[in-house]
């Protein structure tokens, strides 16, 4: 059923959550352009920016055109009715369970002498290309 | 699990999207409804049944 009625506790940590991650995510890309090798902290700032306007963007869709808005937008922004939340939860449980398996093949790689950023970077686009295969093949099926 | 909210969606002359504003979901859950490809909740399966004037069984049919 629908979710967009909303008790002021959850309307405050909605706006507090985001607000939150803005900081951390700032404080973080600081810390990283300041200690990290090569460009790695304005590399991770540039990705968190990208993500905060699609989360931008989505949120707005949801609110202005909830008719137009997608699932993965839906779920996401907790706008959605119960088949959404359905497959988002089904989508995170796929990544749950892959990333076990991908996690101690990157600890492997690292432990017999592969260089650890490539298979850093590798896993960490080996788990959102499993959310967001995931997320688009459950949501064609359901 | 088979259902005829299609049928009666039809025949009241509603949209997909006109049915989801009505019971407060999105058009793609009533697609998925209607296309047998995602069963609702026992609360939406009411709420379906409710808004159509029939019975949870007349609608939602257990595949034999």
């Amino acid at each position: 059923m629908s979710t967009t009625d909303r008790t002021p506790l959850q309307t405050f940590l909605l706006v507090l959550i985001p607000f939150a991650g803005l900081v951390l995510l700032t404080a973080i890309g600081l810390l990283l352009r300041e200690y990290a090798p090569g460009n790695m902290g304005t590399g991770f700032l540039v990705g968190a920016g990208l993500a905060l306007v699609a989360a931008a963007v989505a949120g707005l869709r949801v609110v202005r055109h909830p008719e137009r808005a997608t699932t993965f937008e839906r779920g996401w922004t907790q706008r959605g009715d119960e088949r959404d939340d359905l497959v988002l939860t089904r989508a995170l449980a796929v990544l749950g369970l892959l990333s076990l398996p991908l996690t101690v093949a990157a600890t492997l790689l690292i432990g017999v002498g592969v260089d650890q950023l490539p298979i850093l970077l590798a896993l960490n686009l080996a788990l959102m290309a499993t959310l967001a295969i995931s997320f688009a093949v459950i949501n064609r099926r359901n | 699990m088979r259902n005829s909210v299609r049928d009666l969606r039809t025949s009241t002359g509603m949209s997909q999207a006109e049915l989801a504003a009505a019971l407060g979901v999105s058009r793609q859950t009533i697609n998925s409804i209607e296309t047998g490809r995602y069963d609702p909740s026992l609360p939406l399966a009411i709420t379906i049944a409710r808004h159509f004037h029939h019975r949870v069984e007349e609608i939602f049919h257990v595949d034999d």
